[in-house]
């Protein structure tokens, strides 16, 4: 990920002689990354930047999603949007899910990577065992935690058959369980991710810098702590980075575990669940697309300071154009 | 971490939230096929398997010996599919001629966008005499026909016979006192009310009787118009179903159980014998009949209509309930019209109550109605004053959700009967 730039001279070389300067590409070149390139861009323009444009030309509309647009309303549903408390809610939500998300998954994430960063037996077992969640699709995993923590379901069954009785809840009803179980499920799920990327991070760092720190005496905890963790900078924050975005835009597992409405009760609704029920399901779709576009500024807003103020070192060569 | 990938970041992120976006293209080009010719239409409904399939290719079939110069081509789709691709199609400008209509609030969209056919004058004498006026209304707006209703599935309690005996209930219930005694009876006997709330319209099929009963006729078409529920009938309706919900009549983990999904839905605990009774729409013997232990009917299913509420300005026996219909696109050939009048004949909706084990709307066929449970649908449905669809049907998706939402707040303990009736006022501001 990092880009060191090299800098010339201070050396005892003779600087080289300095080349003409490059002219800009020719034709040809420009004809095949035209031919090459094209097809891609075109794609990307029709599914991604024209959705984008028309979200936002619909969230000036009250639409409701047949034929064409005519209600133009302006701001209203921007208005609507920033005043409905059960947007705060869906808010307050992602926030919680986006912390709690860095939270608890970081510190397990590290912590099992350090320990799958040796050679022991069973190794690649417990690596696939913590991958495997990551790898079952969204729906899946919805549907199959759904069924284990329902009133009636397994988990509970499991409670009461080992005696444990006592400690049998309504997982995914109760508003001050439900948030507790969302995030169980989302660390089972995704903690696997998270731990691959570490493990990849710990790849690239030299064994010689631990084998010097160990001839001088340093012990397992101290190597890791002041050579490992400082080393694995750069991966730390890149995924925190794919954790906020995916945080802000969490939809799948709630949508399947909660229904379109038991979320905003058990107080499970994020920003993605509120603009399907409140666009789609409730046919609001000029509304539904503004809330659409409330969602993307957020999350631009979010990912852009992020990149300017954590992901800054480790992109600074990248971005200033690198050599 | 290069600019590109962070763009590529960026747009995966906007790819997500720009979902909703759907395509639109509003070409209106009403052109009717000149008829005499040869024409061909397309017909979309939602039965892809078994009996229903096999009617609407049969009912085609037919036409066509009839009609020799028509030819439909039939695509039937998943039922949750339905109404998305529906949707799109219609906005595309290449709807199919003949589809199934949901009414209400979605028909009243596809109006206002000229996406349906006028079909009131097309509509047969023959048709409207066996059909009757109460059920055509469900295709009409602003006194214009744009669909026909081929069945009617009205509302009410469907039950167990013999939970119903060993729990000791002698007599289904016709009042509210009543169906509390009962309810307390059937939890005794571990056999409570099943509510499948995951889904919230089941839930807020409860407030919508409760209203049915609180409100009069006039109070709800006066809500229908402007879109205003501050009549104290509304908060009585609420009122009611709290006191009821209060004592906890309902399974346990109703609000994360389902309505049709599986032996957990609320449709599978009482197929399965763990429930006494659900509240549901005419559609429900057909949903248990597929979660039952041998995949056939429930034998000793029976149904009973929503009890009288006392102190309420609703008719006491009137009864809730939609209507599937038909729907021609705005510009499908007058053919289209041809094969609704035809479907609605005696034979085709006695053919159609067997495929569907479902109320037939014309009069003339429901002497075939056989089962008991049927029968007392049909009583109950012959024997009200007049007949509500479905309020989210009728108030629009818009209310609608804000509506069960509400509900299923309510009856989580979250919110309160002002809440339901703030979130109906509040959810006008965003359609």
């Amino acid at each position: 990920m990092t880009v060191t730039r090299l800098r010339s001279g201070g050396g005892v070389q003779a600087p080289p002689p300095l080349r003409p300067r490059r002219r800009g590409i020719g034709w040809g070149q420009r004809l095949e990354i035209a031919a090459l390139s094209g097809p891609a861009i075109l794609v990307f323009v029709s599914f991604v930047i024209f959705p984008v444009l028309m979200a936002a030309y619909y969230g000036f509309y009250k639409w409701k999603g047949y034929g064409v647009p005519t209600n133009f309303v302006g701001l209203d549903n921007y208005k609507t949007i920033l005043q409905d408390t059960a947007f705060h809610e869906a808010l307050w939500h992602n926030a919680e899910i986006l912390v709690l998300s860095l939270v608890l998954q970081g510190p397990v994430a590290i912590a099992l990577a350090l320990l799958l960063n040796r050679r022991m037996r069973g190794q690649s077992v417990i690596r696939v065992l913590i991958f495997v969640p990551y790898v079952i699709s969204e729906v899946i995993t919805g549907t199959a935690w759904a069924l284990i923590l329902q009133t009636n379901g397994a988990g509970n069954d499991i409670l009461e058959s080992i005696g444990l009785g006592g400690l049998t809840a309504d997982w995914l009803a109760d508003p001050k369980l439900a948030i507790w179980s969302l995030m169980f499920i989302l660390t089972w799920k995704y903690v696997g991710f998270a731990v691959i990327l570490f493990l990849a991070g710990m790849q690239n760092i030299p064994d010689e810098l631990s084998e010097a720190a160990a001839v001088d005496g340093a012990s397992f905890w101290q190597i890791q702590r002041h050579i490992t963790l400082p080393l694995l900078g750069p991966t730390i924050r890149i995924w925190a980075f794919l954790s906020i975005i995916g945080s802000l835009q969490l939809f799948d597992l709630v949508y399947i575990i909660w229904g379109q409405y038991v979320a905003s009760t058990a107080g499970t609704s994020t920003m993605a669940t509120y603009m399907v029920v409140e666009g789609r399901n409730a046919a609001n779709y000029g509304y539904g697309n503004a809330v659409a576009v409330v969602l993307f500024i957020i999350s631009m807003v979010i990912a852009l300071i992020y990149q300017r103020f954590v992901l800054r070192r480790d992109t600074e060569g990248a971005l200033t154009g690198g050599s | 971490m290069a600019p590109r990938r962070f763009l590529a970041i960026t747009a995966a992120l906007t790819l997500s939230t720009a979902g909703l976006a759907a395509c639109s293209g509003g070409d209106d080009d009403s052109g009717d096929s000149s008829s005499g010719g040869n024409v061909t239409m397309t017909l979309w409904h939602n039965s892809t398997t078994g009996p229903g399939k096999a009617f609407w290719d049969k009912a085609v079939a037919d036409f066509k010996t009839v009609n020799p110069n028509v030819t439909i081509k039939i695509q039937s789709i998943q039922n949750e599919d339905l109404d998305g691709k529906l949707q799109t199609s219609l906005n595309s400008g290449s709807a199919p001629d003949i589809f199934l209509q949901r009414g209400g609030g979605k028909m009243a969209a596809m109006v206002e966008a000229g996406q349906l056919k006028d079909i009131t004058d097309l509509v047969t004498p023959e048709t409207k005499a066996a059909v009757g006026d109460a059920a055509l209304g469900t295709g009409q707006l602003d006194g214009k026909t744009y669909a026909v209703p081929v069945s009617i599935l009205p509302g009410g309690f469907w039950y167990s016979k013999d939970i119903f005996k060993k729990a000791g209930i002698t007599a289904t219930p016709t009042t509210m006192e009543e169906l509390a005694a009962a309810a307390a009876k059937l939890k005794a006997n571990g056999t409570p009310i099943a509510l499948g709330a995951k889904d919230a319209w089941p839930a807020a099929h409860w407030y919508y009787f409760y209203a049915l009963r609180a409100c009069s006729k006039d109070s709800l078409d006066a809500a229908a118009k402007d879109k205003n529920f501050t009549d104290p009938c509304w908060t009585k309706a609420g009122n009611d179903l709290k006191a009821f919900a209060d004592t906890q009549p309902f399974n346990n983990g109703f609000l994360t159980t389902s309505a049709q999904q599986g032996a957990g839905s609320s449709a599978g605990l009482v197929a399965n014998g763990k429930a006494g009774m659900e509240l549901m729409g005419s559609w429900d013997p057909g949903v248990i009949a597929g979660l039952t232990k041998d995949k056939k009917p429930l034998p000793d299913l029976g149904f009973f209509p929503f009890p009288a509420v006392s102190g309420g300005q609703g008719d006491p026996a009137a009864i809730m309930g939609g209507a599937d219909g038909f729907s021609c696109s705005e510009k499908a050939p007058k053919e289209c019209a041809d094969f609704l009048n035809y479907i609605l004949t005696k034979p085709l909706q006695e053919a159609y109550y067997k495929a569907f084990n479902s109320l037939p709307v014309s009069k003339e066929a429901q002497g075939a109605v056989t089962e008991d449970y049927l029968k007392a649908v049909l009583d109950a449905y012959n024997k009200a004053p007049y007949v509500s669809q479905w309020l989210d049907t009728i108030y629009g998706q818009n209310v609608g959700n804000a509506l069960n939402v509400g509900v299923v707040n309510l009856l989580a303990g979250k919110g309160d009967v002002a809440g339901i009736i703030k979130a109906t006022n509040d959810a006008a501001k965003k359609g």
